[in-house]
């Protein structure tokens, strides 16, 4: 099942996430990429229902677009959660969205940063956080080797060892990851763990 | 002939012209005059104070700058009650984007948004513009220390000095030759009221008549928006000569 | 029995005389008010036998040449098959095919409307429309009604300027793009066949048998998947309709009856 996962580091920011398809007993795809680019330095990663998730970040991604065509500027990231709190909460009482979200970004002024949303429009600006059955392994593996601080090569390695636990201990393990960075580069694709390979969708 | 043109607001003249929106410049050309000067460690704000009787109580400090949000003022020149409504707009405008982003509304957003309602009675019907000027002075993270400009038709733009209101032009003539690009407040403060003393129909300036106010950042870094009290104005315009000590002589 | 797969056609069509039509307008329809005390319930229940195919088995691939599709036609009404003759391949237009699983009404009528929304691009664009975006326009719709009630679990596959395309597409507002999907009730089965047997690098002839292997084991096994087994292939000049097989002979097509040799004769004990 689900498993959505993200840490701050030393000047960067990484989110992990599964990448299968499922519905009831049935995996239809294992390489879908549940991380969305929101902009130049944010990531958004989500889980929960299918539709709900999709049609969510896309609107925020187009609305922190709008924004930066109207203002000329970007939203911070605190900005952005704040939004997409905001719009999850108006929802909220009249048709929720199913949606779990990790944000993490990169400002010039305040660093990388992780922000924690859940469908119930709560927010938490938090340093590691974690959606889904793949949080009970996850969040007690950060919870233990997490520090402040942490290189890239240490956090990847950090990662890594989530995706094992889950791999190893939960029933309904996913079998295939993608992990996402944001720094003062910006946001971008890291890498894929996968163990069952999918066919590849053609670069249409 | 111009009398069919006028009449509305949302009617071009054969000159493709809003006469409206042109008196109502008009009429603010009449009102007391306000000065801006961006400065690199703040913004300085000077008005005039029309003191129309004796009697007159005056109950707040100031009647032509308002405070919007703990980072941005105003200066108004023009119909005060057709203010009072934009004054009241941006303040539920800087709110509401602090509402949604937790955040400070950046400065050129504010204006913009203001200016938005203000052309909207360029172009709707049955409407008269609203009849007033304004002067931004704020502090944003993204472009730190501002000022901008608005007129009735909803155009504003950002300036480095700025005048509205009576006699704007001859103030802004002065203030281009005497603008220096690393002014401090402390000169920006005197440029301003020396412009007005000199641009302001009465013979000397007084407490009374004037109004300063400054916006900057406090040394621990947050954005500080400060009225000048009449007794330090007072101090302030015979230190920069501007007036004589004439306290003394009557 | 040989199976009445007539409407399985692809062509539209011709109607018939249009004297019975006319006749039925002369009077005032009316309907009996359901003898219930329950409406609600009875309403609902209603909806639900008027929604067929909910046992289904289709299937959509992605291989060299193109996209390969197919499925069964049986609909059924709980225990109860209503008709073994389902075209479940819905052609949305010459280069794009739409198939059904769920209800069989929310189907049709979506893909026709789909149909339409894609002919009015084509229109307004002079070029046709992606997959990519079809789908999108389909999903995006779903959504709108998500919690309403709909029960669509579609594939949309084409050929467009970028190539073949395959989405998922369903009534909780899923959309997936992908190689290679199944949905319906047999679907795990047919997934079983078509990962198994799958290869990018087929050709038609064998993309088609496998997917047709794939419908007849599914139906096989999933007593809610029967009757024909139709294939469609995509390719680069559209859509076309490879074969229409009763599932019934293609079982003895893939399953000949062996003559099996004796092991062992019955032979009356002796004197016991």
């Amino acid at each position: 099942m689900e498993c959505v996962f993200g840490l701050v580091g030393n000047d960067f920011a990484i989110v992990a996430a599964d990448s299968s398809a499922v519905h009831s007993i049935l995996v239809h795809k294992s390489n879908e990429d549940k991380i969305m680019i929101l902009d130049s330095h944010k990531l958004i990663a989500a889980s929960g229902e299918s539709g709900d998730r999709v049609q969510f970040t896309e609107y925020v991604q187009k609305n922190v677009a709008l924004y930066q065509f109207r203002n000329g500027i970007p939203l911070t990231t605190a900005a952005a959660a704040n939004f997409t709190r905001g719009e999850l909460a108006t929802a909220l009482r009249k048709n929720p969205y199913f949606v779990n979200i990790l944000l993490a970004g990169y400002d010039k002024e305040t660093g990388p940063s992780l922000f924690y949303i859940d469908y119930i429009a709560t927010l938490h600006k938090v340093d590691k956080g974690a959606f889904g059955y793949g949080s009970y392994f996850s969040l007690a593996m950060m919870d233990r080797h997490y520090k402040s601080g942490m290189t890239v090569e240490e956090a990847i390695d950090l990662v890594d060892k989530c995706i094992m636990e889950i791999r190893s201990r939960l029933v309904v393990a996913p079998p295939n990851f993608v992990i996402k960075i944001v720094d003062k580069d910006g946001a971008r694709e890291y890498a894929w763990r996968e163990s069952v390979k999918d066919a590849a969708v053609p670069s249409a | 002939m111009s009398r069919r043109y006028d009449s509305r607001t949302t009617i071009f003249s054969p000159e493709g012209r809003l006469y409206q929106v042109e008196y109502a410049m008009e009429a603010i050309g009449n009102a007391g005059s306000a000065i801006g000067i961006l400065s690199k460690d703040g913004v300085v704000l000077v008005g005039e104070k029309k003191v129309t009787s004796k009697l007159l109580q005056t109950s707040t400090s100031t009647e032509k700058m308002y405070k919007i949000d703990d980072h941005v003022a105003c200066a108004v020149a023009g119909i005060m009650s057709d203010a009072n409504i934009l004054i009241n707009t941006a303040r539920v405008q800087a709110q509401r984007y602090t509402y949604a982003y937790q955040e400070p509304m950046p400065v050129e957003q504010l204006v913009q948004s203001l200016c938005d309602t203000k052309q909207g009675y360029t172009q709707f019907g049955g409407l008269r513009p609203f009849g007033v000027s304004f002067l931004f002075a704020g502090w944003d993270k993204n472009y730190g220390f501002q000022l901008y400009m608005s007129d009735p038709s909803g155009n504003y733009s950002g300036w480095k000095a700025a005048a509205i209101g009576a006699n704007n032009q001859a103030a802004q003539s002065m203030l281009k030759q005497d603008y220096k690009d690393d002014i401090t407040r402390e000169e920006a403060v005197q440029l301003a009221l020396k412009v007005l003393s000199k641009t302001m129909d009465s013979t000397s300036l007084t407490s009374e008549k004037l109004e300063l106010a400054e916006v900057f950042l406090t040394p621990s870094g947050n954005v500080k928006y400060q009225v000048c009290s009449p007794d330090s104005l007072s101090k302030l315009l015979v230190k920069f000569g501007v007036t004589q000590p004439a306290t003394e002589a009557s | 029995m040989k199976l009445d797969t007539s409407g399985l056609e692809s062509a539209a069509p011709v109607w018939g005389a249009p004297s019975e039509l006319v006749d039925g307008f002369s009077a005032a329809p009316s309907f009996d008010l359901p003898n219930t005390t329950d409406f609600d319930g009875f309403q609902k229940e209603a909806i639900q036998m008027v929604k067929p195919a909910k046992g289904t088995t289709t299937l959509a691939f992605i291989f060299k040449e193109g996209v390969m599709v197919a499925a069964d036609s049986r609909a059924s009404m709980g225990g109860y098959i209503s008709s073994q003759s389902v075209k479940k391949i819905i052609e949305i237009n010459p280069y794009m095919l739409g198939t059904m699983a769920g209800g069989a009404a929310d189907c049709q009528f979506w893909h026709r409307n789909l149909g339409i929304k894609c002919r009015l691009h084509e229109l307004a664009n002079k070029r046709r429309i992606s997959v990519t975006g079809a789908s999108k326009l389909l999903a995006n719709i779903l959504y709108s009604y998500r919690g309403m009630g709909l029960s669509v679990g579609t594939m949309i596959a084409g050929w467009d300027e970028t190539g073949p395309g395959l989405y998922y597409v369903d009534s909780e507002g899923g959309r997936l793009k992908g190689m290679r999907f199944s949905v319906g009730s047999g679907s795990p089965y047919a997934y079983g066949v078509l990962d198994n047997g799958y290869r990018y690098d087929m050709s038609v002839e064998e993309a088609a048998e496998l997917a047709r292997r794939a419908i007849y084991h599914a139906t096989f096994r999933d007593g809610a998947s029967g009757g024909v087994a139709s294939v469609y292939y995509v390719g680069p000049n559209g859509w076309k309709k490879l074969s229409g097989d009763d599932v019934g002979e293609l079982h003895y097509k893939y399953y000949p009856v062996m003559p099996s040799t004796v092991e062992q004769e019955m032979v009356e004990v002796g004197g016991a």
